[in-house]
């Protein structure tokens, strides 16, 4: 039995590449992920290893607002404690290290963008042991005018040692002179960040950390006992210090870098389950045709004595090879997209430091576990099938219907698509991403099930217009298709998923634009808005130097920070009141917004309804430097996502954070053309900042989240492309089962280009039939997703009309570039082989 | 079901290859039944060459597939070599072809992928079982075959197909072999061939045949002709020939 299974696939090859060819996309992206992600992972090790290696105790802050880890919110050390740890016994040598903002520019007066990695600005130790800086030209930064600048920055941008370069920081924008030139660790620069390494006087003013440092490096003397200087060290700190190891600091950084590397790689292996799924639609179509098409082989089989197990494991074993075979394939090619995956990611603005690619064992495993897993899987239905072929079969013309009654099959799919929706439904209420993730896949298999009922009658309009415009031979694709309804909803699911995903992408993605806009309309009153662009951060000095303006008639900084309320951390945002009335609008549901001024706190209505908060309540709250307190809630406001859930006035803010950088300036013009150009001339020192008009902030957030939408799309073109292969099989099967038949069309005088063209219309109606049920669940499951996020902030429900009607045709293109092949095959059939053909 | 061909040839002589009794075979109900086998009872004696005739529709295929376990009667009984069919599960029924049934159809029904040799050997292959080389060497021999061996099917003749299937037939020594319209597809000397070895493999090796067909030339070579018309047996010829089967043939008018 071995031998007929193999020798039957090694005589259909080019079936079995179709039918790999979905697994292997499915298994290259899922190795592709984790060689990535395990690549990535090991060079922040490396690199993280390398700065701290010299590094014995770090002397911090204890983390405050119960964050913990590399991220911790940690208050600043006075600068004495410099000199207290450095006189403990056994430290050799206790630097103080202060970190905030400090962004080059480049020579064209652009800010140096660092792709989303933070800009960094630091002291240069002077104790080479204990830097993470190893200069490669030049020299340390000796006066207060000196920088050094990574390697990363001055190779890309063209910087030299002695010249000069501007950099924007927290406060006024200063020139200085690059003395050197400085690897980080081993690497050009930190994961993309830039770094400007100043003078510790000069980096504590421009960082605005005057007379405090972040923390306090320490290295032992030689022969001390480590454990014992730190109890040494432990035993002077001051309350709300600690004193831990560098191995400590190094670990919670690679732990923060895995933490974010697994949210990428999950992100990313949720599109590779999402092109193996489409793929087991496409194998679960192959197999159950293949099935049907040797029915007589498989009879035969019985007849001379394979028991059913037998037959079950024949074509189970099938899938098992063709999955073991194609995995293999996939991992391999993993190592190649691994490569492409940061090309894609680059080409989308994000940037990743390079190393040697890592392939884990796991990479492995999961690879053929689940390429083995879901072709196998997939096969089931159609190896059943083949079980319930009888032997009598082998004698009689008629092929096996193999397979459920329509009635039963309708019947489990409408089950099975109802318990999807309800799992969808209280997945997206929880919320669960795991049962939204469920329910899909659940509603996926039941429309599945139930398509081959409308199949027929579907068909028939969508083939009427083409039956119409081609004559004959559209007449004669839209009767092929509507033959065998089974194997046209089969082959038309596997693209309804891609068009579904794509369509409830493109509903969400609307409606994310939408709501973004109609709540800037909403609470966004001022003329101009002034922010950071990129991953800057705006100068304390920019609002005095914007009000400053002629034909400015308002202005409001807003500020944003994290606190705790009733012990859980949330967001704060913080306004100027002087003219708020004329660039905020605060629609004011209880109480008045004039309590700010008192220093009371605002909530939202929708805060205030879920936390039971109502005007005049106290509640408990917790600032990080301030420690806690409590605070009177003065007024509730209308739910606006930009505003956001909790708002105190500027003054209050800078009272219990330190130096926080304005999120955003409001303008207020007098409405003459020139007052928005002055804003603009008076920030030209400032590169890093943007001034728009509210129409062009509004925009700016249409494109960010269009980008982001190009990134799905692109993602989810593998499962779209998977369905297309899944087509062209199944096409090309139907050729090769119609041989005979369309030898005769042939012979009674039908012409190659006709034959081309009945195929090209059969592989349209498939692709259109897919693309209107895919869109129709799609747009259903995106108004779903966008109902559930309303408390999130996406308040309006937009269905992109256009972009649907583009995905539609587009689908129905793509169903002709897939026939393109197989019509090509049918044409070219030598009519007296194809009538001679069994 | 464990026993060895060896026993089945040389076991209880008593007992026919295979046998049926009042067989039934309805398809359709109310107005639309049609009664394919009318109550059949049928005796295939071991060692000897059966064929049954009749005109098409008169049951004939349908009584071989419900005694070679291919098809199950709607009543009545059908027993291989003393086992009744209608107590086995499909299990029992596919060991039962395969270990003590052998068949051969009109249309050669070789696996296309598989070569010759390896058709030949696809019952012991699915049994698990290895075929005595000496045995396969004898069969493919007497066939005239040995030099096929590799080849696919696809690469033979008709003749050549038909003599692989016949090769795979015997291949397990079984009680009975269901021949069925095994020469329909091929030209007259191929016949001759096939139904001369057919023959002598009941003579010489003391092997149970049973051949549906509608030659007369073709059941000449029977021990014993079997005539069906309507889905019962309306008569029997003992040592026929080509004329006395024409012959009777006319007298049954059909």
């Amino acid at each position: 039995m071995r031998n007929v299974t193999l020798k039957g696939m090694l005589a259909h090859k080019l079936r079995l590449a179709l039918t790999a060819l979905a697994i292997v996309l499915g298994v290259t992206f899922i190795s592709g992920t984790f060689v990535l992600t395990d690549t990535l992972h090991n060079t922040f090790s490396v690199l993280f290893g390398s700065v701290y290696q010299n590094i014995d105790f770090v002397v911090r802050g204890d983390p405050q607002l119960g964050s913990s880890g590399a991220n911790a919110v940690r208050n600043e050390l006075p600068t004495s404690l410099q000199a207290t740890v450095s006189r403990v016994p056994g430290v050799a040598a206790a630097e103080g290290e202060v970190e905030g903002y400090a962004q080059f520019v480049a020579r064209d007066g652009k800010p140096i963008g660092t792709g989303g990695a933070p800009a960094l600005g630091l002291n240069f130790d002077t104790d080479q042991q204990l830097s993470s800086l190893h200069i490669i030209a030049g020299g340390p930064p000796v006066t207060g005018d000196d920088v050094v600048m990574d390697a990363g920055t001055a190779s890309k941008y063209d910087f030299t040692v002695g010249q000069q370069v501007r950099v924007l920081l927290a406060g006024a924008p200063r020139t200085f002179t690059i003395s050197g030139i400085a690897e980080f660790g081993s690497a050009g620069n930190l994961a993309g960040a830039s770094l400007a390494a100043f003078t510790l006087p000069t980096a504590q003013s421009v960082l605005q950390e005057p007379g405090q440092f972040d923390d306090i490096s320490v290295v032992t003397a030689p022969g001390s006992s480590k454990p014992a200087v730190q109890r040494a060290i432990a035993a002077v700190l001051p309350a709300g210090v600690q004193v831990v190891t560098g191995q400590t600091v190094m670990n919670e950084n690679t732990a923060a870098i895995s933490q974010d590397l697994s949210l990428f790689s999950t992100a990313l292996l949720v599109f590779a389950f999402i092109s193996l799924f489409v793929g087991g639609f496409t194998i679960f179509n192959t197999f159950s045709i293949t099935v049907g098409q040797r029915t007589r082989e498989l009879a035969l089989l019985r007849i001379v004595g394979a028991s059913r197990r037998q037959v079950f494991r024949s074509v189970l074993a099938e899938a098992a090879i063709t999955g073991l075979v194609s995995s293999i394939i996939g991992l391999g090619l993993g190592v190649l997209a691994a490569l492409g995956l940061e090309a894609l990611l680059r080409g989308f603005g994000i940037t990743l430091p390079t190393g040697s690619l890592v392939f884990e064992p796991r990479t492995v495993l999961v690879g053929l576990a689940v390429g083995v897993g879901v072709t196998m899987v997939a096969a089931i239905g159609p190896a059943r099938n083949a079980v319930r072929i009888p032997p009598i079969a082998a004698l009689s013309d008629r092929q096996a219907d193999g397979g459920v009654s329509l009635r039963r099959r309708f019947t489990g799919g409408a089950a099975v698509a109802l318990a999807g929706v309800v799992l969808l439904a209280l997945g997206l209420a929880k919320p669960a991403i795991a049962l939204v993730g469920v329910g899909a896949v659940s509603i996926f298999i039941g429309v599945a099930m139930l398509s081959p009922a409308i199949a027929r009658p579907l068909s028939s309009v969508i083939g009427r217009p083409l039956a119409q415009l081609l004559k004959e031979p559209g007449q004669l694709g839209r009767d092929n298709s509507m033959r065998s309804p089974r194997r046209t909803a089969q082959t038309a699911s596997a693209l309804m998923i891609g068009l579904a995903l794509v369509a409830a992408m493109s509903v969400f993605g609307a409606s994310l634009s939408k709501s973004a806009t109609s709540s800037a309309d909403q609470a966004i009153s001022a003329g101009l808005i002034v922010t950071a662009s990129g991953t800057g951060e705006l100068s304390d000095s920019v609002p005095a130097t914007v009000s400053a303006v002629p034909g400015v008639t308002a202005s409001t900084t807003v500020y944003s920070g994290q606190f705790e309320v009733r012990n859980s951390l949330v967001t704060l945002k913080a306004v100027s009141v002087a003219h708020l009335a004329d660039t905020l609008i605060l629609r004011m549901t209880a109480g008045t917004s004039a309590t700010l001024g008192r220093g009371e706190l605002l909530v939202d209505s929708t805060t205030a309804t879920s936390k039971h908060l109502s005007v005049g309540d106290t509640v408990p709250v917790t600032f990080a430097r301030t420690g806690s307190s409590t605070e009177r809630i003065g007024g509730i406001y209308q739910a606006n996502a930009l505003i956001g859930s909790y708002l105190v006035s500027a003054g209050f803010f800078t009272s219990h954070f330190s130096s926080q950088p304005p999120a955003a300036l409001l303008l207020s013009t007098n409405g003459s053309g020139t007052a928005d150009n002055n804003v603009t001339n008076a920030l030209a020192a400032y590169p890093n900042v943007q001034v728009q008009t509210r129409a062009q902030f509004e925009k700016a957030q249409t494109a960010s989240v269009n980008q982001l939408l190009g990134l799905v799309y692109a993602l989810l073109a593998l499962a779209v492309l998977i369905a297309l292969i899944g087509i062209v099989n199944t096409l090309m099967l139907s050729v090769f089962e119609r041989t005979r038949e369309i030898g005769l069309l042939r012979a009674v005088g039908m012409k190659r280009r006709q034959v081309r063209t009945m195929i090209r219309s059969e592989a349209v109606i498939l692709a259109i039939f897919g693309a209107i049920i895919g869109i129709i669940i799609g747009t259903g499951m995106g108004i779903a997703l966008v109902s559930s996020l309303k408390h999130q902030g996406i308040t309006d429900i937009v269905v992109p009309a256009s972009s649907l009607v583009i995905f539609f045709v587009l689908a129905a293109l793509l169903g002709l570039v897939a026939a393109s092949w197989p019509a090509r095959r049918a044409a070219r059939l030598d009519i007296l082989t194809a009538i001679a053909a069994q | 079901m464990s026993l060895k061909s060896e026993e089945l040839t040389s076991g209880t002589k008593t007992e026919p290859a295979a046998h049926s009794v009042d067989l039934r075979k309805t398809y359709g109900t109310g107005q639309a039944t049609v009664h394919a086998l009318a109550g059949v009872s049928v005796s295939f004696e071991r060692g000897r060459f059966t064929a049954v005739m009749g005109p098409s529709g008169s049951g004939k295929s349908t009584l071989m597939q419900c005694m070679a376990a291919l098809d199950r009667p709607t009543s009545g009984q059908s027993f291989v070599g003393g086992l009744d069919i209608g107590d086995l599960d499909d299990a029992g029924l596919t060991q039962l072809r395969r270990d003590r049934i052998g068949f051969v159809f009109q249309y050669f029904n070789l696996i296309p992928t598989l070569t010759a040799s390896e058709n030949i050997t696809l019952p012991a292959a699915l049994a698990g079982r290895k075929v005595s080389q000496e045995w396969l060497g004898y069969l493919v021999g007497q066939l005239g075959i040995a030099d096929r061996l590799t080849h696919h099917p696809g690469e033979l003749s008709g003749g050549q197909q038909q003599r692989v299937a016949c090769a795979r037939a015997l291949i397990n020594k079984p009680d009975l072999v269901v021949a069925d319209e095994p020469t329909g597809n091929l030209d007259s000397s191929s016949s001759a061939d096939l139904l001369a070895f057919l023959r002598q493999s009941v003579t010489e090796l003391g092997q149970s045949i049973v051949m549906v067909t509608h030659d007369p030339r073709s059941a000449a070579y029977a021990d014993r002709v079997i005539f069906l018309a309507d889905g019962a047996v309306v008569s029997e010829l003992e040592k026929p020939t080509a004329d006395s089967i024409l012959e009777r043939m006319r007298t049954l008018g059909t």
